[in-house]
């Protein structure tokens, strides 16, 4: 679903991805690690569509289409969802409201008639429960003091809502406590289906034990620089990253 | 022959059909005699510095209070026509009654056009009239008090409440010629009462029009009024309009003024504290494109102790439009433990937008809070890749985040249908 070929970028003259190939098949799910500044927010955020990169080498397709040619708000019609690692606080937009908007812009793509109001707020309640959120939350303004943990939770609720085909989490799992953790962990893994796939970022192998990954990726310096299943996540837990930035450095003297 | 010659034959055709009644005809003399001795303001003006009136005074306007058919129409099928109240309709400040409408009174309240209150209710207009919006020194209030059609009177005894609000339309016409119309409204809260009051100002045709409002409000104690000021004149309209609040104590006035269209538009909005214990709330929003160009010049005179202001400006400019707002609070020096707040904060869509923003605090007492803050900035990116990223198009992102801006404007006002026209206009604007 979706092909990743050779993708470079860079902001301000500074070369951020050098390079990234991935591919990622339906159903699947695949964590991404890697070292502070090593380019992650970088690519889920190129493959969302923030328009503040330039991208100067590369291909991604998303279902056969040319992702990169498309404005963000179709890749997300198109079933892309991107946890942000910081959700944007946004007074005064309702989160009830965003998200009746954001489902029957989506509805309105996929040419159906807009939701019913009834039948939205039936909706909203059914996911209210699905992901345990506090219901408290959708009455306020959009991420508006929310806590850090709130915020988090209320990405995946909105991915609930949204119901994606591709889900790029960056770092959802930090900054929740223990039982948000685990609350999160299992509203994603309710989520996971033969078609829904999950590009999730983390620091911390404690997520990968709730949410198994099939592929481990270590994303360092714009590059995948190494791959394998979810016992890498383990060996990085032990060892750190120390001997893949060795290896990484042995192979391009 | 220039503006104010054309204005001078104006006033020498008015005296030789005034009526007898010669105290209203001696404040419109010395109005006159005033105007005549300021002339237009200029950008030499510190309050005018901003403000040119230039390509107004150089044109021909001439000054009406002629009544057309078609901008009877125009109010009729205003949305708030629809709404439960009071409409008082004028056009070229000439009351229309065919097209206004009123629901029951209370007893002793006045809801009536200007000119018929003045020889029916001669006691109240006497005691009011003129006396809170100088002339000395403001040539603009003199030009109005000399050469008024009419507009509207609102009178609320003691203890009486007008229940529902009083719409006044004024529609300035410009389909026959360059239009100056002067209308004037007169509002009056006797002790305890309170009024909800819309203006709304609304043009017709082609021709540039000069429309030169003065409003007059008095709330004795403990009065209360919801107040607000609706402008939605067209492409080629020049709206100067001047209102002086005058306030005894604890009363609570919440004034809330939407600029949405017009060409050039300046608003002077006055407070005056004259007793302990106002509640004063001044809200607006100023929408503007194209060349549009808007003025918000307000002043708070804290002349008593123990008072609260509240002030919140905001705005939305595009294209080449130019906006200016100048908040003046004044502490006097008896208005100990006085609150004052003012903020001014405006969203710039295009680069080639301008906005002026002063404000202007002037502390004679010492023991006081007073804080003010001005912000310019453009839409917020993140917010506005965010809600992109939810499958919501620029265009609908734009539109929330600055429904989101207004919202706390939207929030002061008490009749929804105003709100909607505000929303409408943000729609329909960017
Ligand atoms: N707007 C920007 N301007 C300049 N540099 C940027 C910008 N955005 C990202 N970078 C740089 O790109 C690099 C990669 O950043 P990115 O946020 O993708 O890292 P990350 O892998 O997500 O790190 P972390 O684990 O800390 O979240 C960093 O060095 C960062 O400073
Ligand atoms: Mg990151």
């Amino acid at each position: 679903m979706l092909e990743i070929k050779n993708l470079k970028a860079e902001i301000e003259g500074k070369k951020i991805l050098n390079g990234i190939n991935l591919v990622v098949k339906p159903g699947e799910v695949h964590a991404i690690m890697g070292p502070n500044g090593a380019g992650k927010s970088t690519l889920s955020a190129v493959l969302a569509g923030r328009d503040s990169y330039e991208i100067t080498a590369g291909e991604v397709s998303f279902n056969g289409k040319d992702l990169l040619e498309m404005a963000p708000e179709d890749r997300a019609r198109e079933g892309v969802f991107l946890a942000f690692q910081y959700p944007v606080e946004i007074p005064g937009v309702s989160t009830t409201n965003f998200l009746k908007t954001a489902i029957n812009e989506k509805r309105k793509y996929q040419g159906l008639e807009p939701m019913e109001a009834t039948d939205f707020l039936k909706f909203m309640r059914e996911k209210i429960e699905l992901m345990e959120m506090d219901k408290s939350l959708t009455s306020r303004s959009l991420n508006e003091g929310f806590s850090g943990g709130e915020k988090k939770r209320n990405e995946v609720f909105q991915m609930a809502m949204l119901e994606p085909t591709l889900a790029i989490m960056d770092e959802t799992d930090s900054g929740l406590d223990i039982d948000a953790l685990r609350l999160v962990s299992q509203g994603v893994n309710k989520l996971r289906n033969a078609e829904r796939s999950f590009v999730v970022i983390t620091h911390y192998q404690r997520l990968l034990d709730y949410i198994v990954p099939d592929f481990v990726h270590v994303l360092y310096k714009g590059r995948i620089v190494k791959s394998g299943d979810a016992s890498l996540a383990k060996e990085l837990e032990e060892k750190g990253y120390d001997w893949i930035k060795a290896e990484v450095e042995a192979a391009t003297v | 022959m220039s503006l104010q010659e054309i204005i001078k034959d104006d006033f020498i055709a008015y005296q030789q059909q005034a009526d007898g009644n010669q105290s209203f005809t001696n404040i419109r003399k010395q109005a006159f005699h005033e105007f005549e001795r300021l002339g237009f303001p200029t950008t030499k003006h510190e309050e005018w510095k901003y403000t040119s009136l230039k390509s107004i005074i150089e044109q021909p306007f001439r000054n009406s209070c002629e009544i057309n058919a078609d901008a009877v129409a125009m109010a009729v099928h205003s949305p708030l026509m629809n709404i439960d109240a009071h409409h008082l309709v004028f056009v070229n400040g000439s009351f229309i009654a065919e097209a206004s409408s009123l629901k029951p009174l209370a007893a002793n309240v006045i809801v009536k056009n200007l000119a018929t209150a003045r020889t029916e209710h001669p006691e109240q207009f006497d005691a009011h009239f003129g006396k809170y919006a100088k002339v000395e020194g403001a040539a603009m209030n003199a030009l109005n008090t000399a050469l008024l059609c009419d507009g509207a009177f609102i009178y609320v005894p003691a203890k009486t409440q007008i229940e529902k609000p009083v719409i006044i339309y004024h529609i300035t016409d410009s389909t026959q010629f360059q239009t100056l119309s002067q209308p004037r409204n007169l509002i009056v809260l006797e002790k305890q009462a309170s009024a909800q009051v819309v203006e709304v100002y609304l043009s017709l045709g082609a021709n540039p029009s000069f429309t030169n409002v003065v409003n007059e409000v008095y709330a004795d104690e403990s009065a209360q009024l919801e107040h607000y000021k609706i402008q939605q004149q067209e492409n080629d309209a020049f709206q100067n309009n001047f209102t002086q609040v005058f306030q005894e104590a604890n009363t609570n006035i919440n004034q809330v003024t939407l600029t949405l269209d017009g060409n050039w538009t300046r608003n002077n909005l006055h407070f005056y504290m004259n007793g302990e214990n106002c509640n004063t709330l001044l809200y607006g929003l100023y929408l503007t494109d194209g060349h549009q160009f808007v003025d918000n010049h307000t002043r708070v005179d804290h002349a008593m102790p123990n008072c609260y202001s509240d002030e919140k400006y905001k705005g939305i400019l595009k294209d080449k439009s130019t906006a200016v707002f100048n908040g003046k609070i004044m502490v006097h020096l008896d208005a100990q433990k006085t609150n004052a707040y003012q903020r001014n904060q405006n969203i710039l869509l295009s680069d080639e937008a301008t906005i002026n923003t002063k404000p202007q605090l002037e502390i004679f007492a010492d023991d006081v809070k007073c804080t003010h803050g001005a912000t310019i900035g453009q839409l917020d990116k993140e917010a506005m890749f965010y809600l992109q990223s939810r499958g919501i198009t620029e265009a609908n992102a734009t539109k929330m985040l600055l429904n989101a801006f207004a919202d706390d404007i939207a929030e002061r006002i008490k009749i929804p249908e105003l709100v909607a026209i505000m929303e409408e206009k943000i729609e329909q604007k960017i």
